[in-house]
């Protein structure tokens, strides 16, 4: 195959994650939030597959390390339960300054995504 | 990217991840493993009708193959724990420059007041374990004693988790940050119940009584050391100021003699540099020994207070 394929495939790569970098957190305070109660890994991982496409559609193994430190920065909250399926989960719940983040985050990803809208507006064909 | 076949089994996808983990931070590799484990497992759990080696191959699109799992943590996790931890002191290569390092390290000091507070936590321990536990046994002949035992058992364990989390902060040993002893769907009884047939209870209350000779031990060692290098050092630069005389035998021989408006060595003049480097030495020993009991300790108490098999 041509090289000009295999770098423009590189380089959407490289840039979806990027994206992903800080979006994926908004995502996980997001499902979160919108979940009455605790979830787990595995939980969080398939309502953000049902989301689909795009930047969410990465690797899931990927959200294990963000739920992490999300829990070390203080937004979430997590404990374990046993289950019967395998290993005890471990399950994370949004606290009250994850609620607060989540509104500034959600705040700045809507005036950043309108702003890139409308700049994307220019180059529409 | 394909190196070697994909693993069939979860034991195998878990071995492969390991592999290719080697070499990462432990803590690192036992969260990625636990992770892939969790999301494996209930991916067969909510794919009944279909075998592991089939839901490991549709994982590894979803989830992301060994390798790229590997990947994954390394770039994402390791920045982060490195951004989290405090400074390491700085690695001396020298034999003395180890040796001397030691008052570098903020741990040793950390260590060295976890051994002068144990004396006053061990004593507090050992008086609540004794005095609780006699207490709540003796009166449970009437009807008063259970519920003071059951308070007295839930006491013991809220004691231990305080205890954690003093090792963890002043000894640097990881300890559980909360209890887990909570089972969803077990009654109010079940749960007493778990709690005096969990040998966690009991090791910790060993651990408590084990604490009063272990404190005056730590306490005794830390102020003879201590306060020894110090008189050490003092006595030389005691006579080198004038406050201090040499040669001074009052009552037999005597390192540093305080007598009313007399202060005296019994040491000889010459002796005096020696003394100064003896208890300079001696005060980095000192340091030293400190960092060692403390490391011991914190894996002493990780033994008796934490459940083996707990994930904390």
């Amino acid at each position: 195959m041509g090289d000009g394929e295999d770098q423009g495939d590189s380089q959407l790569r490289k840039f979806q994650k990027e994206l992903s970098a800080g979006t994926v957190s908004l995502a996980l305070l997001a499902v979160l939030a919108a979940s009455g109660e605790p979830m787990y890994g595995y939980q969080i991982a398939k309502t953000l597959e049902r989301f689909g496409e795009g930047v969410l559609s990465g690797k899931q193994s990927a959200l294990y390390p963000v739920l992490r430190n999300l829990q070390a920065a203080g937004l979430l909250d997590s404990f374990v339960e046993p289950s019967d399926a395998g290993p005890p989960r471990r399950y994370y719940r949004i606290t009250a300054a994850g609620r607060d983040t989540l509104h500034a985050w959600a705040a700045a990803w809507r005036a950043t995504r309108d702003s890139v809208d409308s700049v994307l507006e220019g180059t529409r064909e | 990217m394909n190196t070697g076949r994909l693993p069939t089994t979860i034991p195998e996808y878990l071995e492969h991840l390991r592999r290719s983990l080697a070499g990462a931070d432990p803590a690192l590799v036992q969260d990625a493993l636990y992770d892939a484990e969790e999301y494996l497992r209930s991916e067969l759990a909510e794919n009944p009708g279909r075998s592991e080696a089939e839901v490991i191959a549709a994982v590894a699109s979803s989830y992301g193959a060994p390798d790229e799992v590997a990947d994954i943590y390394r770039d994402t996790e390791v920045t982060v724990q490195t951004a989290l931890r405090p400074p390491s002191p700085p690695s001396r290569k020298s034999a003395l420059g180890r040796f001397f390092g030691v008052f570098a390290d903020p741990r040793a000091y950390a260590s060295l007041f976890y051994m002068l507070l144990s004396l006053a936590t061990g004593i507090f321990y050992f008086t609540w374990v004794v005095a609780g536990f006699s207490t709540s046994l003796g009166l449970s002949v009437t009807i008063v004693g259970i519920p003071l035992l059951i308070l007295f058992f839930g006491s013991v364990r809220v004691l231990s988790l305080v205890e954690g989390r003093i090792v963890e902060v002043m000894l640097g040993e990881r300890m559980p940050r909360r209890p887990l002893y909570t089972v969803r769907g077990r009654s109010i009884w079940q749960r007493i119940g778990d709690m005096f047939t969990d040998p966690r209870s009991w090791t910790a209350m060993l651990y408590m009584l084990l604490m009063l000779p272990l404190g005056i031990f730590y306490f005794t060692l830390a102020v003879t050391l201590l306060v020894t290098s110090i008189a050490f050092v003092a006595t030389p630069i005691l006579v080198w100021t004038g406050i201090a005389d040499v040669d001074v035998h009052l009552n037999g021989w005597q390192l540093l003699n305080f007598d009313g408006s007399v202060v005296g060595t019994s040491l000889p003049a010459w002796g005096l540099p020696f003394a100064l480097v003896c208890g300079i030495v001696l005060l980095f020993a000192t340091m030293h020994i400190a960092r060692g009991v403390g490391h011991l300790h914190g894996l002493f108490a990780k033994h008796l207070l934490v459940k083996t098999a707990q994930y904390s």
